[in-house]
């Protein structure tokens, strides 16, 4: 037993003093593996954060959202419909939501508003997001300008901001009053933006839902498990950048491959050649290649793994921040909970360590399987 | 020690290529000699030796190592007794370039999984026998000619092996490192070593430590000398 | 010492780094489960639809809302020109609609 862990011990200092001499090759070679582990790792942290986030904190969306279309977009819908959806059995109650969005031409961003639910505002009172704080230097007493949908300038006076903690769901949200929305953007009181619908039963819901489309043929209805199955196809293996970054990760290994099955030169056959003459068994030699991988990637795994964790949860995934950004001038700044699960790590480790150790193996199999007298013969 | 009995080695057996390399052979090593091998290139000498040293096997025949019938183990123990049993010294020294000169003489020991500290301990003790302590880090590459040939030596030995074997071991030497090769191989039968070489090389078979000479040509012993 | 040594130990650094990674997370998130709470309520109260993950365009930024001729990406190395678009794929109600009631 201490033998054979000693005999690995020893084939690995062989084969750590053979990678050393290509240290430049195969230091870039560690350099890109880490690289590869980190984007890819990124990736899945991101994804598996973002996901569990929404799925936990956007459990409380309105169950049904009914918005009425007119040619394809969105419109405001009359109140009128709401004793419509009302009068369908199973329906609790039915809610009219006021918002609506705001380019402002000073910050240059696009702010949400939204009328809340049972919040004490009065008509020129608001309540911001920490972003727009952020955005427009302003602060709880001080006003923010805006103009009226018929171009006359309104000062509102912040009440409040809201806590950066909640940065992720209200970073742009301007809080207002019914009557300072309808003001605002001249929506007449007989409209709302759309209608939220509670349902008594939980599982009528999606019955719910095509019941009221079925009687309102100019609306939609949105569940909230559609909500909730959006944030699911966050990095989608179909979306661009997946695509992208698996391709790079993918031609990586590919390249890898090659040079691995390529890799074994006249040299590296002399060398398995002279090993074996030496006094080294195949099995030595498999195990000197399977330790040769091994280093590399699981090398490159640790590094690319711990990188990725630090990227997404300490560093506000600050690689991925230009694609959310976009264009857009208000970017929440958040800090993502770190969900990771051990599942999440063994993917990775079978997606990176495994095919390369593998690559470094089997063009091994072939050249260590020679007599061991050829080295003597040439 | 070592017994050859009807040795016969086909290259490329069945093909137009086909060659025979040893016909039939018959030959004992006794044990705490130097054997010669000698005979022009191509008599053989190399394929008898790497079949004397367990490295390849014959196509037919047997071969009995101190009473042991080995022809037919599996990979796995012939290579465990060549290690055991041989200390090779190749042609061209055959030494890993890019790797240190200690390190080169522990390599055959690896795989025996000896603690580290007597591995390294032991090969120290032999670069010191050969005065290269002071290249003992160095890269193999960097060394001279009779340095190569003094690392490819210690690290024949650093199994404590019985039996030597070289292969045109003067070939790339002057006639100064030549005699001080056959100096070192005195050392080992004063040992109680057992030496085979195979050379043609008058230095080498002339020499006073050489007990015996065994004369090949086109994969025949025409003299197998005198025990 | 030893180069297979400080190979272990440089392994046996990421094995226990990562644990502790493992663990960290761990309590992190129990710490913010509170925060959670939190964040559900103010979806709850406010009535809020979707996270804010990008301010530019209706449908990045209401993405469960989105119009149903939104420039969601539909071919996988089609990249939207709103850079988020390349992120997330199309809400399920663009895609799939919903029972008809027979």
């Amino acid at each position: 037993m201490i033998k054979s862990i000693e005999k690995q011990r020893n084939i690995i200092d062989f084969t750590l003093s053979s990678l050393w001499r290509r240290k430049g090759k195969n230091l870039a070679l560690l350099v890109v593996y880490t690289l590869v582990v980190f984007s890819l790792g990124s990736v899945m942290f991101f994804t598996q954060a973002l996901k569990n986030e929404a799925a936990i904190i956007l459990r409380g969306a309105p169950e049904i959202i009914v918005q009425k279309l007119v040619a394809g977009r969105h419109e405001l819908i009359p109140m009128a419909s709401a004793q419509t959806i009302r009068a369908i059995r199973g329906v609790e109650a039915v809610k009219d939501r006021l918002w609506g969005y705001y380019y402002d031409p000073i910050g240059r961003a696009n702010y949400t508003l939204m009328v809340p639910e049972g919040m004490d505002l009065k008509e020129n009172e608001i309540i911001v997001g920490a972003g727009i704080s952020r955005v427009r230097q302003v602060f709880r007493g001080n006003a923010l300008l805006l103009r009226t949908y018929d171009g006359r300038p309104i000062s509102l006076f912040i009440k409040g901001i809201l806590s950066p903690e909640s940065e992720l769901l209200s970073s742009d949200l301007i809080l207002i009053s019914a009557t300072g929305f309808r003001r605002l953007f001249g929506v007449s009181g007989d409209d709302a933006t759309d209608l939220t619908v509670t349902v008594l039963n939980k599982k009528e819901i999606s019955t719910i839902a095509a019941k009221i489309v079925d009687k309102l043929p100019d609306a939609r209805a949105i569940t909230r498990d559609e909500i909730l199955r959006t944030y699911d196809a966050v990095f989608d293996w179909r979306a661009g950048i997946m695509i992208a970054i698996l391709a790079g990760a993918v031609l990586a290994f590919l390249i890898f491959a090659w040079d691995k099955a390529a890799g074994l030169s006249g040299e590296e056959r002399r060398e398995i050649g002279i090993l074996k003459a030496i006094g080294w068994e195949t099995a030595d030699i498999l195990q000197m290649k399977f330790w040769e991988g091994t280093i590399v990637s699981l090398s490159s795994f640790f590094l690319g793994v711990i990188l990725a964790y630090f990227h997404i949860f300490y560093a506000s995934a600050t690689l991925f921040e230009p694609v959310l950004k976009g264009w857009s001038i208000l970017y929440p700044e958040f800090r993502l909970t770190p969900f990771i699960s051990g599942y999440q790590i063994a993917i990775l480790f079978f997606f990176t360590v495994i095919p390369y150790t593998v690559a470094t193996i089997i063009p091994a199999w072939r050249a260590a399987t020679i007599d061991p007298d050829v080295i003597m013969r040439t | 020690m070592i017994e050859l009995q009807n040795i016969r080695k086909v290259f490329n057996e069945g093909l137009s290529s086909e060659y025979i390399a040893l016909h039939d052979l018959t030959l004992a090593i006794a044990a705490h000699q130097v054997t010669v091998l000698k005979g022009p290139s191509g008599s053989g000498k190399t394929t008898l030796l790497s079949i004397l040293g367990c490295m390849a096997r014959p196509t037919a025949g047997r071969i009995v190592l101190a009473g042991r019938e080995i022809t037919s183990l599996p990979e796995r123990f012939l290579t465990d007794i060549r290690r055991q049993t041989f200390g090779f010294i190749f042609q061209h020294y055959n030494l890993l370039k890019g790797i240190s000169v200690i390190e080169n003489v522990m390599l055959p020991a690896y795989p025996q999984g000896e603690p580290f500290s007597l591995l390294k301990k032991q090969a120290a003790d032999l670069l010191k026998l050969f005065n290269l302590t002071h290249k003992a880090a160095a890269k193999v590459e960097w060394l001279s000619g009779g340095e190569a040939q003094r690392t490819a030596i210690a690290r024949a030995l650093v199994n404590q092996p019985e039996v030597i074997i070289a292969d045109e071991p003067t070939a790339h030497l002057d006639t100064r490192l030549s005699r001080e090769f056959m100096d070192i191989m005195r050392d080992f039968k004063a040992q109680g070593k057992t030496i085979l070489i195979a050379s043609h090389d008058p230095i080498v078979h002339e020499s006073e430590v050489v007990d015996r000479v065994v004369q090949m040509r086109d994969g025949r012993i025409i003299d197998a000398g005198v025990i | 010492m030893r180069k297979s040594d400080g190979f272990l130990l440089f392994i046996g650094g990421g094995i226990l780094l990562l644990a502790a990674i493992f663990i960290q997370a761990h309590f992190v998130t129990r710490a913010n489960l509170p925060l959670f709470q939190q964040k559900a309520e103010v979806v709850k109260s406010l009535g809020l639809t979707d996270l804010c993950l990008s301010t530019e365009a209706r449908y990045t930024r209401h993405l469960s809302q989105s119009d149903w001729h939104a420039a969601f990406q539909s071919h996988p190395l089609a990249l939207d020109h709103f850079p988020i678009g390349s992120i997330i794929g199309p809400p399920e109600t663009l895609t799939k609609p919903h029972d008809q009631i027979h």
